[in-house]
């Protein structure tokens, strides 16, 4: 799972492709607006490896730290199939990271590297992940709602430019699908099910539905574009647009199960846009610093895990081997 | 056929098999590397499977209570599982221990099963085969690797398997029905399956650079299979139940 | 920590928290192939992160068989799969062109038709 990349401000303005040579540069942007895919080996613009690899290692992060909040109810599920249901689903968000940071590494940084920057605090994951999963009924509403709004981003960026990170999507892809209907099937039992079992549920709903409006980024009119992003299929939608998306696609899902949103003013107006209260882009840029419930913990947990794993990968290192980039 | 003795050997195994699947899913986003994380909750997924698969011929062919009442609502002293399961994940040495030493006991005791007079346990046999024999695989090569691997973890696993082993054997405790067992052709029973286990294990550990414990009799840490558990047992059944104790009569 | 997961709260997380990071220990990479099928191609698939190709077959399947069909998985060292730089794709342009080399360049129906017509005229 995964939330939109943001470029900022700053960002934007390094977007120079000046010192480029402009006949590989017009090659370059030739290919890709015939459809073809770029490869590792290809020449590319600095600008394109570079955000190219801070996206991918973004929703590389993502996956391992999102692994964390569902895994706080790993041990508690409360029957067979969800528990083995659960314990696959966060298995796969790793697995997922294992793709993800493969496809980064073939541009040149090393998983390790990407790793650091992390624990350091250099390099972002998802903010979504940085809320508690308070109850069983966070797992459900994860399994559906964050993974439903990860795929929207995915599928969507799975047409991009960059061969690799096309590949690791479509797998991701694939498995989000089950990911998607074990989330369903979850807020479903829950919905249909006892007086608590709604209650935790209605709950859970009101919790996520801010982090949920977050997930894609600010909106259009406060983030700063990139004609160039879009142009080298790096970015391929709108942060508003991939957002009315989701909101099409799984608020009615919600509805018809009688639970209901916490915003009076969330509505589909007459041109199929949807329409929300504000939900404060203050506390989105707050978590995104640091700031959010879980950011902490996320970080210390991860940092455990690589410290407590060192013993077990520096035992399987042979020295005379020497790292070369992966192909592909 | 003594169904007594069929129900007892289903229990333990399908016991040790859900207690040791959950510990082993603790490790499940937190491992020491991303592949390794993969493999090892692919571990812990099959081993739940497996209890599952127990309970569900203990339900549908002896008339025992549905799968999920006896993995989630069962008290600590019904458990059968021996006490090395319980123990917590402690560092990946631990961890890795257990799974090398559990495994190699399991895949020794499907592969006596597949010839069980018991047939549905025969047919469940000859179909995790694969599973535990990859999940032996899995144990054996990272023994090899890691026992010749760096100074730190060759003194690691040495300690790990110095710390498992009286409860490691605690695996082999007999049940009162050993004999009926036998005799009917059920199992080849407790005492011959630890004769293998013993003959698998040495050569592995000798390759992995590691030293096979000396064995006390008397600190073999028995129990479990007559419900008499460690202190671990009654946290790890609470926590496990803690959202369907929420809601008795809830559908999860 | 005190923190909503059991799980993060056993782990003795003070341990390394002060700990300087050493993420630095790279292992090498190993292209993953993946055979679906007795009689079908064998396909890279992906790479895994390991010290031996047993540590890497392994490791390899639960990534990448754990899930669907699968008879086999191969795995080579990165460093020991060689490639066309891709500088050199128009190598490979020329090839559509050689007609000689396709089933639809020899059509030979129209003169054996011809052929069979003169013939009979002659008789």
């Amino acid at each position: 799972m995964y939330g939109s990349t943001n470029i900022t401000e700053e960002d934007a303005r390094r977007m120079n492709v000046s010192d480029e040579e402009p006949e590989k540069l017009l090659a370059f942007e030739d290919r890709i607006a015939r459809g073809e895919k770029i490869e590792p080996g290809d020449w590319m613009p600095k600008e394109y490896r570079r955000q190219l690899l801070r996206m991918i290692e973004q929703h590389a992060h993502s996956e391992i730290v999102g692994a964390l909040p569902e895994g706080t109810w790993i041990t508690r599920a409360p029957n067979f199939r969800r528990k083995l249901a659960l314990i696959a689903k966060v298995q796969d968000e790793i697995g997922h990271g294992q793709l993800l940071y493969s496809a980064a590494e073939t541009l040149g940084k090393t998983r390790e590297q990407m790793l650091e920057d992390l624990l350091n605090g250099k390099s972002k994951y998802s903010n979504v992940f940085n809320y508690p999963a308070k109850t069983w009924a966070d797992i459900a509403v994860i399994g559906f709602l964050v993974d439903g709004a990860a795929i929207v981003n995915q599928v969507i960026n799975s047409k991009g430019s960059y061969g690799p990170y096309c590949r690791a999507l479509e797998r991701i892809c694939y498995e989000e699908s089950f990911h998607l209907k074990q989330g369903h099937d979850n807020v479903v039992y829950l919905a249909t099910g006892t007086k608590h079992q709604r209650a935790i549920l209605q709950d859970a709903i009101n919790r996520w539905y801010r982090p949920l409006l977050h997930f894609f980024g600010p909106p259009d009119k406060m983030s700063a574009h990139s004609e160039k992003l879009m142009k080298w299929k790096v970015k391929l939608a709108s942060n508003d647009d991939m957002r009315n998306q989701f909101l099409d696609q799984y608020v009615p899902k919600i509805l018809e199960l009688d639970i209901t949103f916490p915003d009076p003013n969330l509505r589909k107006n007459n041109d199929g846009i949807w329409e929300f209260s504000d939900p404060d882009w203050e506390e989105f840029k707050r978590v995104i610093n640091g700031g959010g419930p879980c950011n902490a913990e996320r970080l210390e947990v991860r940092r455990y895990a690589e410290e407590a794993g060192r013993w077990v990968r520096q035992a399987l290192l042979n020295p005379q081997e020497k790292y070369q980039v992966p192909l592909a | 056929m003594n169904n007594n003795a069929v129900k007892e050997l289903l229990y333990k195994m399908a016991d040790d098999a859900l207690i040791i699947g959950h510990r082993n899913s603790e490790w499940t986003g937190i491992g020491p590397m991303l592949e390794e994380d993969l493999a090892f909750s692919s571990i812990a997924q099959d081993k739940i499977g497996h209890a599952l698969a127990l309970y569900t011929i203990l339900h549908d062919v002896l008339g025992e209570p549905h799968p999920d009442q006896l993995g989630f609502m069962r008290k600590e002293k019904d458990f059968h599982c021996c006490q090395y399961v319980e123990q917590p994940i402690g560092e990946y040495d631990f961890s890795l221990m257990r799974q090398f030493l559990f495994d190699n006991a399991e895949l020794l005791r499907y592969e006596a099963l597949t010839r069980s007079s018991f047939e549905p346990l025969a047919q469940l046999a000859r179909k995790a085969k694969g599973e535990i024999k990859y999940h032996v695989m899995h144990g054996d090569t990272f023994m090899k690797q890691l026992g010749n691997g760096s100074e730190e973890s060759q003194a690691r696993l040495q300690s790990a398997l110095n710390n498992s082993w009286h409860l490691a054997l605690g695996i082999f405790e007999n049940s009162e029905f050993e004999k009926e067992l036998i005799q009917e052709g059920i199992f080849t029973g407790e005492e011959e399956l630890k004769r293998k286990w013993l003959e698998k294990i040495t050569p592995t550990l000798e390759a992995a650079n590691l030293k096979l414990p000396a064995t006390e009799e008397n600190k073999i840490v028995y129990g479990g299979r007559k419900g008499s558990h460690s202190e671990f047992l009654t946290p790890l059944l609470n926590e496990m139940t803690e959202v369907v104790r929420t809601d008795i009569d809830a559908e999860w | 920590m005190s923190s909503l997961d059991p799980r993060v709260n056993r782990l003795d997380t003070k341990k390394v928290k002060d700990g300087e990071l050493h993420t630095n220990s790279h292992l090498i990479t190993w292209e993953v192939f993946h055979q679906e099928k007795r009689g079908k191609q064998v396909t890279h698939c992906g790479i895994v992160h390991a010290s031996t190709p047993e540590i890497a077959l392994v490791l390899a399947k639960e990534q990448f068989a754990r899930r669907g069909k699968t008879t086999n998985l191969w795995v080579a060292k990165t460093t020991d799969i060689y490639t066309f730089s891709s500088e050199d794709e128009d190598i490979f342009e020329t090839t559509p062109e050689k007609t000689f080399r396709e089933p639809g360049a020899y059509k030979v129906r129209g003169r054996i038709e011809k052929f069979q017509k003169e013939n009979k005229a002659d008789v």
